[in-house]
């Protein structure tokens, strides 16, 4: 090769370095769009557009109702502040539909917060066995599909359940936790624990010790060097946690109905009820109202994580303490005794549930021990017509879907968390539109997704229509490269700049500065983010369902839904599947992360 | 053979040539471009795909023999649409005996299509002008059909016509005033309560007994089938207060005789005594079967499911309330636009025939349509039958159905 040959695929390889950003930039923005804005704003638009006129009518309506605002309603219907102010104090006031879902999603909040904390300090502060294998199974819960996590809890929690059966024996009480809010927000918890412990164990994980050190060195008690300069690095991640947690919270819908009942309907029960009836307008106006509600909230984070500025190189991170206390002092007992307390509780909340599930895999109508819903599993794999669900394509095509999803989801990802940690006007509206999957109605977005790619876009006289693997991928990597951003953003905007300075200086592209110098730096937090991914996907139902038209593109979660019936053996069984498959997943992808890690 | 039907012939054999495109198309784009398609919509001219069938112009593509393009004898496809449970359930569902039998029977291949929006699916694809793409639907109930009307100006479905074996189906099944649906089985909604730890109370008054409070799981009205049969039966039993009636004061009269005592009312009442109601049927079944309430809105056919899995029939005893239960006759209807609408009528008389009727009855775990069904003779004693059936018609539910759900949900989940 000549001189001038390798001069010019130098300049080659830099010109493709230096637009590789805005090459990124734009492929993520058509797939939000084709994936995600075109579709919803479709749906979103019937709230204004009615028989072809703009209106505000259903919009008001829905604004002024008392059943879906309560009291808050009479204040936009024009009554005094102060009136409203009055029946809000009262007693008997009324939240309606959407103030209850508030209400409820504060509240698994603030349980999610409280549950998933002490596992954080755990993970992150604590040497043991199997430390690294149970941290990738944390996520594990956020995979399971709603009807497993009701069949789990009714046997944890019911009347007849393994609590009240343990209560009993140690001569307690029975508790009636069943059809309660008690009970939604505790499944609530169980869902979202794991994701403010993991968003928190990554960013506790990253402070970097010398900074303690120092400031223990400089006379700092380990008390005050904590809340001086542990907790305000870790305090971001607890907040996007429970940022994620309410926005989760309040879009939710089927545990509200399996473990709640109807008093207890949320704002989402509504807006599937009225597309079901296809009254879209009403539907879509509720959807809007969610939204702004969610990304109301998610911005009011955005705006707080941007004013942090935790400078971190993330260099050298705490080291850990063996779980076994070094010396029976007081300082090394309390903190453990608590973590054991903690474990009990854990076991009820978190494991109970799974095991019952599990139970239920391999128990008969009978009450004895039986494998014949795995047989049925078998059977069906062998002898299920091509029109049927089998559980081996539904483990492959999930593998398949999850990992073209998490490959899609890394680089929109990174290159959104780059975007928003830069300082420009306008970042917030970017924050805002790059959040706003997670905070849209997943009814909406799989209608949408309906009438945009499943029916086609007419452009030109041509209808282009997709559906099939790809799209499920691309929706997928939608919906999970939130995440991604989440995880890596907080971790980007704390790195020293002067590092990336430096390197630029030196002459790197942009995209160079990011992949040796950034990335390296942030590691932990994308193999986080590359896990949300992988579990969003895994877990996605509606836009699986719509997308894959063809009888062969069904993932796991479909499959479960398909084998319930009568007896909920079979769909507990392919649960099981569901269960072990991601687990292991999780646990692979957590390995290879951390075998790149410093790339 | 008239002008017309010729017209629908050459149509169909075109857009069935369209079809069988599209479908290659899927199946190599699931390599490549995964299921991509573009096709022309402008309906000027052929509407062929992308001319990848070499007919260029496409001016002149049909044949008019209605049985493919070019010589090429492959047998038609039928393309039946239906919820998945019929085709896909983990016990038994009549979808592969049928379309075995079917295909053995006619010169035809039969292919399901169980989109998750059922027949909302088809009325998205009408009103987005997509096309239908399949030719008939499984599964319709009355107020299927009464949400389709109210949302689509056009015809999503076209007039059964000349089906054999029509005449069989029972009088007080057929619920379509405009006679496109027809009907091929009918299920009940009833209780189902455990034997062994309570007796069912015989009467919706007897619900209200102290003695049963926190007795019973319903569903949903506003999103299951069951849920909504089941409040559909309390209007029928004690009236809609006129909450329909738009303000001209006529309101549904309760078979109670009450005038000043509503299903709103009934309700609050069963509310007070602790009513569970969950989302889905799923929901409250598993519920129920964990032993959280002895009653549960469910099926009257519960038992033969039970009695396969050799449990206990005492455990799922069924209790028509003042000897009734809500009926829900599913039918099937050809789609306006059919490709194959002959191959699709042919479908329906199939359906009715007395043997096919007995395995749908059985497989689908409900009871047959037509007079003359072949059913074993011991179906009966687990498969429960109300003295009286009730039901609401199509033109009692049109324009009702929805102000009915809404005001009960406001009032239920309203705080």
């Amino acid at each position: 090769m000549t001189g001038t040959d390798t001069q010019r695929l130098t300049r080659l390889r830099e010109g493709v370095e230096s637009h590789a950003l805005t090459a990124l930039a734009v492929l993520t923005s058509a797939a939000l769009v084709v994936a995600f804005y075109y579709p919803t704003a479709t749906v979103l638009i019937e709230a204004v557009v009615v028989d072809g006129a703009v209106t505000l009518a259903v919009f008001a309506d829905v604004l002024t109702d008392p059943f879906y605002f309560g009291e808050l309603a009479r204040l936009l219907s024009g009554e005094s502040p102060a009136a409203v102010a009055r029946s809000l104090a009262s007693p008997d006031r009324r939240l309606g539909i959407v103030g209850f879902t508030a209400y409820q999603a504060v509240l698994s909040t603030i349980a999610s917060v409280a549950l998933g904390l002490p596992a954080a300090y755990l993970l992150a502060r604590f040497e043991f066995p199997g430390r690294k294998t149970l941290r990738s199974l944390t996520i594990v819960p956020f995979v399971l599909p709603s009807i497993m996590v009701a069949v789990g809890f009714v046997a944890t929690f019911g009347d007849n359940g393994t609590l009240n059966a343990a209560l009993t024996a140690i001569g307690l009480p029975p508790v009636d936790l069943l059809f309660t809010l008690e009970a939604v927000v505790i499944a609530h918890a169980f869902y979202n624990a794991p994701l403010v412990a993991r968003v928190t164990t990554a960013a506790w994980e990253s402070v970097d010790a010398s900074a303690v050190e120092t400031a223990r060195s400089l006379g700092a008690g380990p008390v005050r060097a904590f809340v001086d300069v542990v907790a305000p690095q870790v305090y971001p991640a607890v907040l996007t946690g429970a940022a994620l947690t309410f926005v989760f919270t309040f879009g939710t819908f089927p545990i509200v109905l399996a473990l709640g009942g109807f008093q207890l309907a949320t704002v989402e029960v509504f807006i599937y009820r009225l597309v079901r009836d296809l009254s879209y307008a009403e539907a879509a106006a509720l959807a809007i109202v969610e939204l702004v509600i969610s990304l109301g909230v998610l911005l009011a984070y955005l705006r707080y994580e941007a004013r942090q500025s935790t400078n971190t190189r993330g260099a050298r991170p705490l080291p850990r303490r063996p779980l076994v206390p070094t010396a029976p002092t007081l300082r090394e007992l309390l903190p453990r005794a608590g973590l054991a307390a903690y474990a009990v509780v854990a076991g009820v909340i978190f494991l109970a549930p799974i095991a019952s599930m599990i139970l239920a895999s391999v128990t008969g109508g009978d009450g004895a021990l039986t494998l014949n819903h795995y047989r049925f599993l078998v059977e069906r794999q062998q002898t299920g017509a091509a029109f049927q669900v089998r559980p081996w394509p539904a483990i492959r095509n999930s593998l398949v879907f999850a990992t073209g999803a998490t490959l899609l989801a890394l680089p929109m990802g990174v290159v959104v968390a780059v975007l928003t940690t830069r300082r420009y006007r306008g970042r917030t509206l970017v924050d805002a539109a790059a959040m706003a999957p997670l905070a849209v109605s997943g009814i909406i977005v799989g209608l949408g997704l309906l009438r945009g790619l499943v029916f086609g876009v007419e452009i030109a006289g041509w209808r282009i229509a997709a559906s099939g693997a790809v799209a499920v991928v691309v929706a997928h990597a939608v919906s999970g490269y939130p995440f991604v951003v989440r995880t890596v953003s907080p971790g980007l905007d704390g790195l020293d700049r002067s590092l990336v300075e430096s390197a630029r200086a030196l002459g790197a592209s942009r995209a160079r500065v990011i992949r040796d110098v950034e990335l390296p730096l942030v590691w932990p937090a994308v193999v986080a983010g590359a896990a949300f991914a992988f579990a969003i996907s895994i877990g996605e139902f509606t836009s699986t369902v719509v997308l894959a038209t063809g009888a062969d593109a069904y993932t796991m979660p479909v499959a479960i839904e398909r084998f319930i019936g009568r007896r909920l053996g079979p769909a507990t069984a392919m649960g099981v599947v569901l269960l072990v498959v991601t687990g292991l997943s999780f646990v692979v992808i957590e390995r290879l992360g951390g075998d790149h890690r410093g790339l | 053979m008239t002008t017309d039907e010729s017209e629908t012939r050459r149509r169909s054999a075109r857009s069935r040539t369209r079809r069988r495109f599209l479908t290659a198309a899927g199946t190599a784009g699931a390599v490549a471009l995964a299921g991509c398609s573009a096709e022309r919509t402008d309906g000027s001219d052929g509407g062929d795909g992308s001319g990848s069938d070499g007919t260029g112009d496409g001016t002149d593509t049909d044949d008019g023999d209605g049985e493919g393009d070019g010589g090429d004898d492959e047998t038609p496809t039928l393309t039946v649409a239906t919820y998945t449970s019929f085709i896909d359930a983990p016990s038994v569902s009549p979808g592969e005996w049928l379309k075995e039998e079917f295909e053995s029977r006619v010169d035809a291949e039969l292919e399901w299509a169980t989109p998750d929006n059922e027949v909302n699916y088809y009325v998205e694809r009408a009103a987005s002008g997509a096309g239908i793409d399949a030719d008939l639907y499984v599964g319709l109930t009355t107020e299927d059909l009464v949400r389709v009307d109210e949302e689509l100006d056009g015809d999503l479905f076209a007039e059964a016509g000349e089906i054999e074996g029509r005449d069989a189906v029972k009088q007080g099944l057929r619920f379509d005033p405009f006679d496109r649906a027809v009907p091929y089985d009918t299920g009940y909604v009833s209780l189902v309560y455990d034997g062994t730890t309570m007796e069912a109370p015989e009467t919706f008054d007897g619900l209200l007994d102290d003695e049963h409070a926190g007795a019973l799981i319903a569903q949903n009205p506003g999103a299951s089938s069951t849920g909504r049969a089941f409040l559909l039966h309390t209007i029928n039993r004690f009236g809609d207060g006129g909450v329909a009636s738009d303000g001209d004061g006529e309101a549904i009269e309760g078979e109670d005789g009450d005038p000043d005592y509503d299903y709103l009312d009934y309700w609050t009442d069963l509310q007070e005594n602790d009513v569970r109601v969950l989302g889905s049927w799923d929901d409250a079944y598993a519920a129920w079967s964990e032993g959280e309430a002895p009653i549960v809105v469910s099926y009257s056919t519960d038992q033969v499911f039970a009695d396969m899995e050799g449990q206990d029939l005492e455990k799922h005893q069924i209790r028509f309330l003042n000897d009734q239960a809500y009926a829900n006759p599913e039918g099937m209807a050809v789609f306006a636009d059919a490709d194959e609408p002959d191959l699709a009528r042919e479908f329906m008389s199939f359906m009715l025939e007395p043997d096919v009727q007995g395995e749908i009855a059985q497989r689908n775990v409900a009871f047959p349509a037509t007079d003359g069904a072949e059913l074993p003779s011991d179906y009966a004693e687990l498969a429960k039958e109300p003295a009286d059936p009730v039901t609401f018609t199509y033109d009692e539910l049109q324009g009702s159905v929805d102000a009915w759900v809404e005001a009960w949900e406001r009032q239920f989940a309203g705080n």
